[in-house]
């Protein structure tokens, strides 16, 4: 059953005509110190929070091989190589092992690259190549383009002495 | 002023809420960019953290996860540590400081330990302490997932040398933490 609204009304009235009569002052509170509380703490989550969160890149290695196995470790194919040699802005790249003819492209050409070699290379294997120089960040671009161009096959490998002879390289060994 | 103080109240309220505090890292990392985009796990979680200059620190997301770390590579290289040390260990979100001087590292007083220069766990062929510390981490908690959070500027050769540490105990899969790329072209 909805309440008559007509009582209500008059209830209501009643009620403030005599508190009129009791008690005229207002209640006062003193709001400010809450306030700057309120703001001090929004400030302070606002400062500490973080919002962006990092992504990830999920990377998978090969398990360590058993000193048996460490024998047969596949061989592959000169051909089905693709050397990239991590220079600061520029990567150098080249196709086989023996007198192979290097490349130079930018960072960012290297995904449309590897798609392209990728799609005319059966079983492509890429080697990359970390000069003393290189930077973790170009190690990351390369494996993100390795990634974003659907190559299964790569490994971080010493430097051979070709690419000792290209131009600006030194041996990242200890 | 209600309606300000009620706007004020409920962001309050919303940053609590969603809030995750960073990590206190004892140096700058600054991350390279990557088109990734899987989000970095909070819970299970051990980050390896590699500084421009090379040095190497260690953290695990739990309290107790990090005690017992600690415990075990203490156990592995006979470092007696008093029960207050561990406790202050297992409060740092992460670690670089060698064993050598771990124990006079965690008897220092707050500012003090701040200001102490951490050199980074030593990764080197001779003196691999890393791979115990890693060992530690995996015997404090099976489920525990591995991030590389490399500073971009570190060498490769530090990094690499990080994977083969990994490899060597068996830790083939991990992430490498990465920032989102901007793509200029698409905006």
């Amino acid at each position: 059953m909805l309440p008559n609204l007509d009582d209500i009304e008059v209830e209501k009235i009643n009620v403030r005509q005599s508190d009129n009569k009791t008690d005229k002052r207002t209640l006062n509170v003193d709001m400010n110190p809450m306030v700057d509380l309120a703001f001090l703490l929004l400030t302070f989550f606002m400062l500490a929070t973080t919002f962006s969160k990092p992504q990830a890149m999920e990377l998978m290695i090969p398990a360590k091989p058993k000193d048996e196995l460490v024998e047969q470790e596949m061989a592959v194919k000169e051909s089905k190589t693709l050397s990239i040699a991590l220079q600061k802005d520029q990567v150098q790249w080249y196709r086989g092992i023996t007198d192979p003819e290097a490349n130079v492209i930018k960072y960012d050409e290297l995904e449309d690259m590897l798609r392209s070699v990728n799609q005319n290379t059966d079983g492509l294997v890429v080697l990359i190549k970390p000069l003393e120089s290189s930077k973790y960040a170009n190690l990351v671009d390369v494996l993100d383009a390795l990634n974003y161009s659907n190559i299964q096959r790569y490994a971080i490998s010493d430097l051979s002495d070709f690419d000792l002879t290209l131009e600006g390289n030194t041996a990242t060994n200890e | 002023m209600n309606p300000m103080v009620d706007m004020a109240f409920l962001l309050v309220s919303f940053f609590m809420m969603t809030t995750t505090f960073k990590a206190d890292l004892p140096a700058e990392i600054s991350i390279p960019f990557s088109k990734a985009q899987l989000k970095l796990p909070d819970k299970n979680i051990c980050t390896i953290t590699i500084d421009a200059e090379g040095r190497v620190f260690i953290g695990l997301d739990n309290k107790f996860d990090r005690k017992q770390m600690l415990q075990y590579v203490a156990q592995q290289n006979a470092i007696n540590l008093s029960s207050d040390q561990a406790e202050l260990f297992s409060l740092l979100s992460s670690s670089g400081v060698p064993l050598e001087e771990i124990s006079h590292f965690l008897t220092l007083e707050g500012d003090e330990r701040k200001a102490y220069y951490q050199s980074g766990i030593p990764i080197s062929k001779e003196n691999n302490q890393l791979r115990n510390w890693l060992i530690g981490s995996r015997l404090s908690n099976p489920n525990l997932r591995f991030a590389i959070n490399g500073d971009g500027d570190a060498s490769v050769a530090i990094v690499k040398r990080v994977f083969d540490i990994l490899q060597d105990i068996n830790i083939t899969r991990f992430n490498l933490v990465t920032d989102t790329e901007i793509d200029a072209s698409e905006s």
